[in-house]
């Protein structure tokens, strides 16, 4: 590389070797990227899209695949797979119409909003009603399973993990970051400590807390048992079973908010705060009107990063408790991997691509209305 | 502000100065960092304990402390080093996670640049032939049986006679913007979806179970958080030296290496660290990918649950020595991360 | 002490060697074989070097976890890539590697090796375990039932008898729960069944139901109508099975829906458990001198059985008769299960033929009684007695640590099962994991776990089953359903 460039120099007139690849420089710089990309993003979608539309079969010699059409989805979505994924919808009660009302006029109300101010375009309402069906829907099928009596399929555990755990993740490590950024002694400590269990691989987070939550042998034990609860378990009940993966995966991932909000915080405006100090603002004050106004871009994007991988949840379920107890903690990635682990490869594509399609619309959506509009906030 | 005029209350409660807390305050602070430092360190304890307990130890406990009511025995850590072939799958850990993250910085960092620095365009056209071209190579070679050098060759030599011919002559393109948004979506694809194609071919190319198949996939998983990231720390840095760069002579690749990448080594560690971290402790594509020659660690560590019951103490093991080297770097790198992450999350 | 005897008994063996394998016959072969983690990895990788001394054939054990291997197996061989040149594994699977043509038809190969000694393999393995439609294409290395383990002391101090019926079970259980058993002062359980989701709680179902569903003899079948195939499910014997695995859990530990073998294993091992249903490993575990609690004060029985059996035509129950129960033994209809039926190696038709050779000479090696007599009374081996001269109390079963009484109650276990003319035979019709570890498996865990009611989980399971017939074909599967179990 230095020798064309050096070419390059001397033979300023004349167009080079050098001076040809430099003209290009932009283009050869990304190819790599997008080639390693078309050949371990793309090429494989495409192939998995082949699937999702056949059923496979071993044959002598090899295996078949029978084209099946939409038969994969259909199953999933209404047919006899549809309490697995979707769920087993309960009867609508009063509750949760009110629940179904109350996001469809917040929806409805944001569509409004937007149509009315002015600058429509044809992709912005294509793309909003994109988000607001595919919200609405979710909003009607998470209310048919958890709102009645229903049971929750591997789609709305799935969102379930999304939602309670990231928000838990961020409120937990916003709070930590502002207790770390107090004026303390042994803050390097304290950074260094809240950042290790980030690195810890999932599978040996979930076997730790496997010992953890034993009920029979775990440290807890005994103070368990002295509540007179020795005779229950976490692991036959849906919600605490649930609520267990939760822990985990809180555990895990807490320490990346913390240690990018922190910085944020470090980072806001110090005159600022001062200069509030002195008027003798109380910290809520300061923290709504300079600290939170500073980090709010950090905040969107550092949640729309963990809302990203939060989606492929396997590890924890799949170590605590297989997935049950029934459907409890089955994540739509071990959903994948358990149909994958039976040779139904082509419900497995199916789970995938409809994974692929809720995380593609929510963290989209997430970008475009959340993201976005907090960095109009900083300018 | 006197401290000795001020009244119980106010001592208490507000801070003599900006630079200082309240005792109360204070004391509510530590007591909330400290509760959190317990539940980060109870079970790392245990972990690190269990991995000296016996079969005893665990069946019949909960014992705490050792010496106090277990004695602590090194027989886990005898079979998992010294028994056990565990140095195998630790050094393909070590050169999956260290090769995938310094493949993935270089060419993420380099297409990072040059979305950032460079004006790029990709005709619609071009875009929309590849597609069709690909989706048309892979029907031939799965319902014709076509074997696939041969439609991948043909669909090559028809795709670049395309972009000569006809697709540059469109007008609908995609500009840097796009790219970048194509690039960074990339990570939304949950593995599940493309690790069996992934299997398929290495097969084709005899690559599985080998360190390269590991390096190659989690470069290409790892690729989008690297051009996110980096991105912002090449548009944070005034343009100004490179350009006089330029004007001097040198080419877009020399200003890249030897002005523009010093300038963000901080955003870079970070990067670095977090990309080795998500590689180092991935399980699900190891798991598919790899047989005996190539296991990872994590493969290793779950697959200590055996139909005997569950390894704990040999998987403490694992997991304790697992740790310890990730826990070293980032405690060394521990300023870089948190300026590093902070630029590159700022402009998201 | 176990590394002597390895050696001794490679030094035997090298003295009386040459019928079937020369020493250096395979120098230079390396053999892939890929097995379950733990136990049978342990046998495989603790004998390799031995074989490799014998004959210069390195075998390379690959070890996955158990929930995996069947699909890494499949996956390698269906691919095409064929990196694993043998592998031990379920027999239940063998009907889907040889669906698709990738098992190597093993007969001639055993009947030209006198060293295996194949008359002296058990009945039930050899004829069954070993073969599809008359080929052997697996060597037996283990032998699998499903029995019944009991606390002998906890019985005989309650004044109560070895249960021989699923009631029995269920009042024994009740009977002695919340008993402190290996005095460490916490109460313990009645009954210890895995009944993890995604583990082994669905062969636990069918120990129960097929009690009830099948009475006249293995080719009756227990999953099955033999006519039409319709699945033996919507009938009063699956539902009081039901019934079974629900109150059983109220004198379990209490996470036992989240426990698999290999949590209860442990659990029993140290005391906690009066009553455990599982595989022979429990056995060779209970005996071992470092982890087991309960050495001296443990017993096996054959699993219980039911004294109604179900009318296949009307879905109900009726009592005993010598007519519909020909089998029963005091009025109890016995129909153990061979879950798994013993693991076995295979090999790779792919593979090249001097690996074939030197596989086989391996499985050969493993099988043969010099080693196959010293590993199935190891419980970290995860190997049980197969062999004839196995089943019966020698110094094998003293020098692992078994006393007289142990080996007479545990061997007499395994015997009972094993020649009983109604034993259930697994279900290795094409697909079967879809069959059982997806819907019965998880219709079980949701009714567990109280998200469906037992008339829902009857429906789930039937229905599941009859879609899978529908997709894959019910003749074909009929077809092959009744030559498994040699239906007439």
């Amino acid at each position: 590389m230095t020798a064309f460039a050096e070419t390059a120099v001397d033979t300023v007139p004349r167009p080079g070797w050098g001076e040809r690849l430099d003209r290009h420089a932009g283009r050869l710089m990304v190819l790599p990227a997008v080639v390693i990309l078309l050949c371990f993003a793309i090429f494989p979608l495409i192939i998995s899209a082949y699937l999702a539309l056949s059923r496979f079969a071993l044959a002598p010699g090899g295996f078949t695949l029978k084209f099946i059409g939409l038969g994969n989805f259909r199953k999933l979505l209404t047919g006899s797979q549809q309490y697995h994924f979707l769920g087993t919808f309960g009867a609508f009660g009063p509750v949760a119409w009110g629940l179904v009302a109350l996001a469809a006029i917040a929806l409805l109300y944001c569509m409004a909003r937007y149509l009315r101010g002015g600058s429509v375009t044809v992709v912005g309402i294509v793309g909003r009603l994109i988000s607001v069906s595919l919200t609405m829907g979710l909003v009607l099928v998470a209310v048919a399973t958890l709102a009645t009596s229903g049971v929750p399929g591997t789609l709305v555990t799935t969102l379930l993990y999304v939602v309670i755990g990231v928000s838990v993740q961020f409120l937990l490590g916003l709070g930590l970051a502002l207790l770390c950024a107090q004026p303390i002694r042994g803050r390097n400590f304290f950074r260094v400590l809240y950042f290790v269990p980030l690195m810890v691989t999932p599978v040996g987070i979930a076997y730790t807390f496997r010992m953890l939550a034993d009920m029979q042998k775990g440290p807890f034990a005994p103070l368990v048992r002295s509540f007179g609860v020795g005779e229950w378990s976490w692991a036959t009940e849906a919600w605490s079973a649930r609520l267990m993966v939760l822990v985990g995966d809180t555990w895990q991932w807490t320490p990346f908010m913390f240690i990018v909000l922190l910085a944020a915080i470090e980072n806001q405006p110090r005159d600022q705060v001062e200069a509030a100090r002195i008027d003798g603002a109380g910290g809520l004050q300061i923290f709504r009107d300079i600290t939170w106004p500073a980090i709010a871009p950090v905040a969107g994007t550092v949640v729309l990063i963990r809302l990203i991988e939060a989606f492929k949840i396997i590890d924890l379920p799949n170590v605590l408790t297989g997935g049950g107890p029934g459907l409890a903690t089955e994540s739509m990635t071990l959903h994948a991997f358990i149909a994958w682990r039976t040779q139904d490869l082509g419900a497995s594509a199916a789970v995938g691509y409809m994974l692929l399609f809720v995380s593609t619309v929510v963290c989209i959506t997430f970008f475009n209305f959340v993201v976005r509009p907090s960095r109009r906030l900083e300018s | 502000m006197n401290g000795d005029r001020r009244s119980l209350r106010q001592r208490l409660f507000e801070p003599e100065s900006l630079e200082r807390q309240a005792p109360v305050p204070k004391f509510m602070t530590y007591v909330l960092l400290v509760f959190w430092s317990l539940v980060v360190l109870v079970p790392l304890y245990w972990v690190l304990i269990t991995s000296f307990k016996q079969s005893g130890d665990v069946d019949n406990g909960p014992f705490y402390i050792p010496f106090v009511d277990f004695t602590p025995s090194l027989h886990a850590w005898d079979f998992m080093l010294l028994q056990n072939n565990t140095l195998g799958p630790y050094i393909n850990s070590i050169v999956a996670a260290l090769g995938s993250t310094v493949v993935g910085v270089v060419v993420g960092a380099l297409a990072a640049y040059a979305l950032v620095r460079t004006r790029l365009e990709v005709k619609l056209a071009t875009v929309v032939t590849f597609l069709l071209l690909l989706a048309a190579t892979v029907a031939a070679v799965v319902t014709l049986g076509v074997p696939w050098p041969i439609a991948l060759g043909s669909a090559v030599v028809i795709f670049i006679l395309a972009v000569f011919t006809l697709t540059h002559r469109a007008r609908l393109a995609l500009g840097n913007r796009d790219i970048e948004f194509w690039i960074i979506s990339n990570r939304i694809m949950p593995p599940i979806v493309a690790v069996l194609p992934i299997y398929i071919m290495f097969q084709q190319l005899r690559l599985l179970d080998t360190q390269l198949a590991l390096v190659a996939t989690y470069a290409a998983v790892n690729l989008p958080i690297v051009v996110w990231l980096t991105r912002d720390f090449f548009a944070a840095i005034p343009v100004d030296l490179e350009e006089s760069a330029e004007i001097d002579g040198a080419s877009k690749f020399r200003v890249f290496f030897t002005i523009a990448l010093p300038l963000v080594r901080s955003g870079l560690v970070a990067t670095f660290l977090l990309v080795l971290i998500l590689a180092w402790n991935e399980y699900l594509l190891a798991l598919f990918l790899t047989n005996a020659n190539a296991q990872t660690m994590p493969v290793l560590v779950s697959a200590q649950n055996t139909t005997r019951g569950p390894q704990w103490w040999n998987m403490s093991v694992l997991i304790v020595v697992m740790i310890a080297p990730v826990v070293v770097i980032a405690t060394v790198l521990q300023k870089h991360i948190a300026r590093g992450l902070l630029v590159g999350a700022v402009k998201g | 002490m176990r590394h002597l005897l390895a050696g001794a008994s490679a030094l035997c063996l090298l003295g009386g060697m040459g019928i079937a394998q020369a020493a250096g016959e395979f120098d230079g072969v390396t053999v892939n074989v890929m097995t379950q983690t733990g136990a049978i990895q342990e046998p495989l990788q603790r004998r390799a070097p031995e074989f490799e001394a014998l004959t210069g054939a390195k075998i390379n054990v690959i070890a996955v976890p158990f929930s995996d291997l069947y699909q890494k197996i499949l996956t390698d061989w269906a691919s095409g890539t064929n990196s694993v040149d043998a592998a031990v594994f379920a027999p239940q699977w063998m009907v889907d590697y040889i669906a698709g043509g990738y098992l190597e038809d093993l007969t001639a190969r055993v009947e030209a090796d006198p060293a295996i000694e194949q008359d002296d393999v058990g009945a039930f393995f050899r004829d069954f375990s070993e073969k599809y439609a008359g080929s052997i294409y697996m060597i037996t290395l283990d032998g699998d039932f499903h029995m019944m383990y009991y606390r002998k002391d906890l019985l005989e101090e309650a004044g109560l008898e070895v249960p021989r019926t699923w009631d029995e079970y269920l009042e024994v259980a009740k009977a002695l729960h919340g008993k402190d058993m290996n005095g460490d002062g916490t109460p313990d359980f009645g009954s210890c069944i895995a009944k993890k989701r995604n583990a082994q709680s669905y062969w636990f179902v069918m120990d129960v139901v097929g009690s009830m569903t099948q009475s006249k003899g293995t080719s009756q079948g227990a999953f099955f109508n033999t006519a039409d195939m319709t699945p033996l499910v919507d009938n009063e014997g699956f539902r009081k099975a039901l019934d079974f695995l629900s109150e059983s859990t109220k004198y379990g530990p209490p996470d036992e829906l989240n426990l698999d073998v290999s949590d209860t294993r442990p659990l029993f091992a140290s005391g906690r458990c009066a009553l455990n249903l599982d595989w022979g490993d429990v056995g060779t575990i209970s005996i071992d001198p470092v982890n087991s609690k309960v050495i001296g004060k443990w017993g096996a029985a054959i699993m219980p059985g039911s004294t109604e059996v179900v009318n296949w035509e009307t879905g109900e129950l009726e009592a005993c008769t010598a007519d519909n129960c020909p089998y029963a033994i005091d009025g109890v209809n016995h129909a153990p299960f061979a879950a798994f039926g013993g693991w076995g190696g295979g090999i790779n038709a792919a593979a090249d033929d001097k690996v074939k050779d030197a596989a086989f000479a391996y499985f050969s090696y493993m099988t043969q009684p010099a080693q196959s007599n010293q590993d199935v009374t190891v419980g970290g081996t995860g190997f049980n007695p197969y062999r004839t001269s196995q089943l019966s109390f020698s110094d094998l079963w003293k020098n692992a640590g078994m006393t007289e009484e142990e080996a007479a109650v545990y061997l007499g276990a395994i015997n009972d099962s094993m020649n009983s003319p109604n034993m259930i035979l697994d279900l290795r019709i094409p697909q079967n994991q879809k069959y059982q570890q997806v819907v019965l498996d998880e219709a079980i865990s949701r009714f567990l776990a109280g998200e469906i009611d037992k008339e829902a989980t009857v429906q789930a399971v039937a229905n599941g089953w009859n879609e899978l017939n529908d997709e894959i074909g019910v003749d074909e599967q009929l077809e092959i359903y009744r030559a498994t179990i040699g239906a007439n």
